[in-house]
């Protein structure tokens, strides 16, 4: 059975979302190129002379409201440009890029650009920037050669930089539309939901509102304006048990631009949505460490993915030789079961009625946005690729991703797990409790929301993942209701734990957040639908022994004014 | 229009401005008085009693501006509040504060440290509610591991941990305060410009800042503080590089403390191109030899070197209980041991007076009406006919400081605030005619049959220095050095002065100040921001506030600069960009 949800945001696709338009050169591109070409002329007869050259502009706006307790924290609206500049020499095959034995190069900085395309201003900047970054280029690429020459070679013969079409394209970027008189009000509106909430200790609610710009130029000829918006409600409340663990709930809502976040209504019930999950959790119980049966939900799932399976199938850490590389040598070969696909896809905007976090039209090389099919009926296909090739994977397949001011690697962008081997939702619980029956165990776990993890890839570390759940249910064999527990984690190795996944159902939930890894904080999404692994490990979490505070919360406004002595 | 913004977005402080609160009705200092008031009991819980509580909060808004060659790079508005709450249990004579780890919290924080914008009384109760919490549970963890500690170690002499002062009300009302972003923006970006003509210079920069900060303060003591601290200023920056590479730099500066009163446009710009010729000259003038002979200040440089030299170094630093075996390199002021002792020749008077507003009808900027403690300050006579007399102090008593004089003026660590001048007067009962000092500097080179002498124009202070640059510069150094010299020239016998670039001084400290032979009777009042960084480097501290130090120009007997061995970088591979009209 195909995954029916797939293929409906296809079509969504071509109808695009952020108001896109063809037009003409900025007078940004002609300046980045033309300073481009002078540096790069005079710095070829240098030695050792660079091969390639690249300007990426970005600009930022962002506005971000703050606020507690009915009042605002902080509100703020800023715009910066930054540059960042790349230069490789040596030649493709062995370059200043080269990693070697877990040393990874940083050439870039984010240094400050004007906000305005003034001319004498920009050049002044980028011809002191890339003197700076030949030099380092050119000072790594001598080390290079000499380590070279005292070390034994990796496993990966496949060269530094890989070719990629030059891509000429300028896009009108949608205006950044913030209301900020609206999203303040709002946000002390709903952040006043918890002043009468004595449990809550902190809590907030922001909205951020941005809008991203990038100018590439580089020596192969490509001229690269593009960006996107982002909207962003983030609502978070925290507080401490009796027994001093602390406890987090939070909600938070992605779109592509403020006009697509949710109404009102919908955030106001996040809110108490949130409260209430806060609530739950002071007063269940501790959770008990336990192997067995248990169901991920769909977000939990996605993140699950995220950790286990995404972060191991990026093209980086196939040639690294201090990487696990626990899939490098498995293409070709079954990896997960095989009613099971998963695919990265940077061009889908919209998925399970949400709008995906991980999109974008071109990536921080300037190749252009693809969908990448990684396993297909459980067997492993394909890697993330940036332009740094891996041994039978020449070519980038747009997924070299970054944070402003940090070099390039392979990133996920929008993973999607499809199954054929699903069931509804009902029918999966009720496979759940068969699985807790037939294992003769009290209970399975239901993990519904999950707010992060880590992963371990590197070979010195133990090939192990985490991953932090907020909402986990006991669900008892014996039909009694559900219960909450806190205080787990989960814990496994990632070839086992895909070997254990039985069945899936056949709704799709979508996770959006942001994703740290070498080359800093990328904007991701994770969707999948619920599984039910029959096997699972959960471990006590690390708790803090602290007291509550001493005193009792102030006492809210109604009552001070009865008369506070 | 941009008024409104303001007034939306801190309706507490625009109603503020509208109608002065009276004492003891202002919505934050009542905020802070509540939840002192509750915190009493926490001392029957926890069985160590609270003797002393204060709240503050610095409610700051700013707007800066930077261009650099005919550009805008930035353009911020901000508008914060930020609470801090101090603590102290036990008694004065032993408390939780001066030890190592007096403000380690390992708990979880839960007050955040953005107050709320809106004077919003449950809200802003709530923030001092988590943070005096957390300020109890770090204050008891902290007095009972400074016990554990001194069972294992002695300390050279006991000394009380706090001393009294007596309580202080000041409400006064908060002034309005806006700018003209607009005309500034385009201001500085006309201002950056002038760096356009000159292709030698690599990086130049104009920030401009206008803030107002609105001080809160209660105590346990019953102290009740409300002030406000106006500071604008535009800094200028350029940087160029020598032909054999070394890189050369310049600054300039103006301040006041009300917008209105920097200087106008067309006087900055020519000081700005003032600034640019002279780095341009430097990235031309030839390397300086190392020298030991008469150096002249000029008023200027003098007043520089003096607010390094004295005005940061005039306090005692209480060096704090450390763990047995981790003891802490923590320098005590270069002033310690030196009471009573001749420090500059005896015709020296060296004030600190933050009771001045003004001197000769120019503002001064070091002035306040109270202390962060909450203390009024008193002058200081920290050198008298030569010799030290005083220590700048806070309520932390030192070995010579039993109680405050009004100095503190920097949140500090261990529990206590940190001591600095203010406005530094640094005059001489025997001073020459100012214009005859040149000529006693050609005098003296011509008796040592010396071919130059030094002067110096401008000191390296408040530092522009990238961190890597003073980082290295301080590396591997004994003594705390003075900061560098900017602008050096040679003294010929027939009176020409030659820049030179490259030199540093050598041994330049507080026992160098006894060889002063002369002194003119010229006086410079040089304005900056503090920050407690070495040379109050800018960017060095989120923390900064105003000084003002006069002082005349002062001609040293002998004094050694020296051209430091460092590896120069390179000039860039591909020649500049042109530069476009």
């Amino acid at each position: 059975m195909s995954y029916a949800q797939g293929v409906f945001p296809r079509i969504l696709m071509v109808l695009p979302l952020v108001a896109f338009s063809l037009a003409a050169q900025p007078k940004s591109i002609q300046i980045l190129d033309e300073e481009l070409n002078r540096n790069y002329s005079a710095l070829k007869k240098a030695d050792p002379a660079p091969y390639f050259l690249a300007y990426q502009m970005i600009e930022q706006e962002a506005s971000a409201v703050t606020a507690t307790l009915g009042t605002l924290q902080s509100s703020t609206t800023g715009k910066s440009r930054s540059l960042e500049v790349s230069v490789r020499v040596g030649e493709p095959k062995l370059d200043n890029y080269r990693q070697i034995r877990g040393d990874r190069p940083q050439f870039s900085a984010a240094i400050s650009m004007p906000l305005e395309d003034e001319p004498n201003a920009i050049r002044r900047r980028l011809w002191l920037e890339t003197d700076r970054v030949f030099r380092s280029a050119a000072q790594r690429l001598i080390n290079i050669k000499t380590n070279q020459q005292v070390k034994l070679e990796g496993d990966d013969k496949s060269g530094d930089f890989s070719s990629a079409p030059p891509v000429v394209k300028f896009e009108t970027v949608a205006p950044l539309k913030f209301d900020k008189r609206i999203w303040e009000e709002r946000a002390r509106k709903w952040s006043a939901y918890f002043a009468n909430k004595p449990e809550v200790l902190s809590s907030n609610v922001i909205v951020v509102g941005q809008r991203e710009v990038k100018t590439l130029v580089n020596t192969e000829g490509t001229k690269l304006h593009h960006g996107r918006l982002y909207a962003r409600i983030l609502i978070s409340a925290r507080g401490k048990a009796g027994d001093g663990m602390n406890l987090t709930a939070s909600e938070t809502f992605e779109a592509e631009d403020m006009s697509r976040l949710p109404d009102e209504k919908t955030v106001q019930a996040a809110v108490e949505k949130v409260y209430q999950k806060l609530a739950a959790l002071l007063k269940s119980p501790l959770a008990e460490p336990y192997t067995g049966p248990a169901i991920l939900s769909g977000k939990a799932a996605g993140v699950f993915f995220h950790e286990i399976f995404g972060h191991r199938i990026e093209g980086h850490r196939q040639k690294d030789e201090s990487e696990g590389q626990t899939f490098t040598k498995m293409v070709g070969q079954k990896i997960l079961p095989d009613f099971l696909s998963v695919k990265m896809d940077p061009t889908l905007h919209r998925l399970a009625n949400t709008d995906l976090y991980g999109w974008y039209g071109f990536d921080d090389e300037g190749v252009e946005a693809r969908p990448v099919s990684v396993v297909k009926a459980g067997v492993l296909e394909n890697f993330l690729l940036s332009r740094s090739p891996i041994n039978g994977f020449p070519v980038s397949n747009g997924h070299g991703r970054k944070q402003a001011g940090a070099e390039v690697v392979a990133r996920q962008s929008n993973l999607v797990v499809e199954s054929s081997k699903s069931v509804t939702n009902a029918e999966l619980r009720k496979a759940l409790i068969e699985e807790v029956k037939k294992q003769n165990k009290p209970y399975g776990l239901y993990f519904e929301e999950v707010t992060s993890g880590f992963t371990i890839t590197s070979r010195r570390g133990l090939q192990a993942f985490s991953v932090a759940p907020v909402m986990v249910y006991k669900v008892f064999a014996d039909g009694r209701p559900d219960q909450l527990v806190r205080g787990s984690d989960i814990v496994g190795t990632p070839l086992t734990s895909f070997s254990k996944i039985a069945l899936t159902s056949n709704e799709t939930t979508v996770f959006n957040g942001y994703c740290g890894a070498e080359s800093g904080q990328v904007p991701v999404s994770a969707a999948s639908p619920a599984l039910l692994v029959s096997e699972i490990e959960i471990s006590l979490r690390e708790r803090s022994q602290e007291r509550p505070p001493y005193l009792e919360r102030p006492p809210g406004p109604t009552i001070s004014a009865g008369g506070l002595k | 229009m941009r008024r409104r913004d303001f007034a939306f977005l801190i309706p507490g402080a625009a109603m503020a401005q509208r109608s002065p609160v009276a004492a003891g009705q202002d919505p934050i200092l009542k905020a802070m008085q509540d939840e002192m008031a509750r915190a009493k009991p926490l001392g029957v819980v926890g069985g160590q009693p609270i003797y002393y509580l204060e709240c503050a909060l610095d409610d700051a808004q700013s707007f800066r501006a930077t261009a650099s060659l005919g550009a805008l790079f930035s353009s911020n508005t901000s508008a914060f509040r930020v609470p801090r709450v101090g603590m102290r249990i036990g008694e004065k004579k032993f408390d939780n504060s001066n030890y190592m780890f007096s403000e380690v919290f390992m708990g979880t924080r839960f007050d955040p440290d953005q107050f709320p914008l809106d004077n919003n009384p449950t809200a802003m109760r709530q923030v001092y509610w988590l943070a005096i919490d957390r300020a109890y549970k770090t204050a008891l963890e902290a007095i009972g591991r400074k016990r554990a500690a001194l069972r294992n170690i002695t300390q050279a002499e006991e000394l009380p941990d706090f001393s009294d002062a007596p309580p202080v009300k000041l409400i006064a009302p908060v002034p309005a305060w806006s700018v003209d972003e607009d005309a500034w923006k385009s201001r500085i970006t006309r201002l950056s410009k002038v760096f356009a003509v000159y292709p030698e210079i690599y990086t130049s920069s104009v920030d401009f800042e206008s803030s107002r900060d609105v001080y809160y303060f209660a105590n346990t003591e019953g102290s009740e503080l409300r002030y406000t601290e106006l500071l604008a200023f535009v800094r200028v920056r350029a940087n160029g590089q020598a032909p054999d590479g070394m890189r050369v730099r310049d600054h300039a500066m103006f301040f006041a403390s009300d917008v209105s009163k920097l200087p106008g446009e067309a006087a900055m710009e020519a000081e700005i191109r003032k600034c640019a010729e002279t780095l341009k000259a430097l990235s031309k003038a030839p390397v300086g030899d190392s020298y030991s002979g008469p150096v002249l200040f000029e008023a200027e440089a003098s007043a520089q070197l003096f607010s390094d030299l004295i005005g940061s170094q005039a306090s005692l630093f209480r060096k704090p209980v450390a763990e047995p075996g981790r003891q802490m390199n923590i320098p005590t002021g270069e002033f310690e041991g030196r009471l009573n002792s001749r420090v500059l020749p005896s015709g020296f008077t060296v004030v600190d007076d933050p009771t001045q507003k003004e001197y000769k009808g120019r503002p001064l900027m070091g002035h306040y009406p109270v202390d962060l403690e909450g203390v009024t300050p008193t002058p200081v006579v920290l050198v008298e006919k030569g010799t030290f007399k005083n220590y700048l102090s806070t309520r932390v008593p030192t070995r010579e400081t039993k109680t405050s004089n009004g100095h503190a003026r920097l949140p500090g660590s261990f529990g206590g605030y940190v001591s600095f001048s203010s406005n530094l007067f640094v005059k001489s009962e025997e001073s020459m005619p100012a214009a005859g000092m040149k000529k006693k500097l050609i005098e003296m080179i011509q008796q040592r049959n010396k071919p130059y002498g030094l002067l110096v124009r401008k000191l390296d202070f408040p530092s522009t220095a990238a961190f890597d640059e003073l980082r290295s510069m301080m590396a591997g150094l004994s003594s705390r050095p003075a900061p560098m010299p900017l602008q050096v020239y040679r003294v010929y016998p027939d009176g020409r002065e030659e820049l030179v670039r490259g030199l540093r001084f050598r041994g330049l400290n507080v026992r160098a100040l006894k060889d002063i032979l002369a002194v003119g009777d010229d006086e410079a009042q040089f304005d900056y921001m503090a920050n407690g960084a070495p040379f109050s480097i800018v960017g060095g501290g989120n923390y900064v506030f105003g000084c003002t130090t006069v002082a005349p120009s002062i001609l040293f007997e002998d004094l050694e600069l020296e051209r430091p061995q460092m590896e120069l970088p390179k000039l860039p591979v591909v020649p500049p960009p042109p530069m476009t009209a």
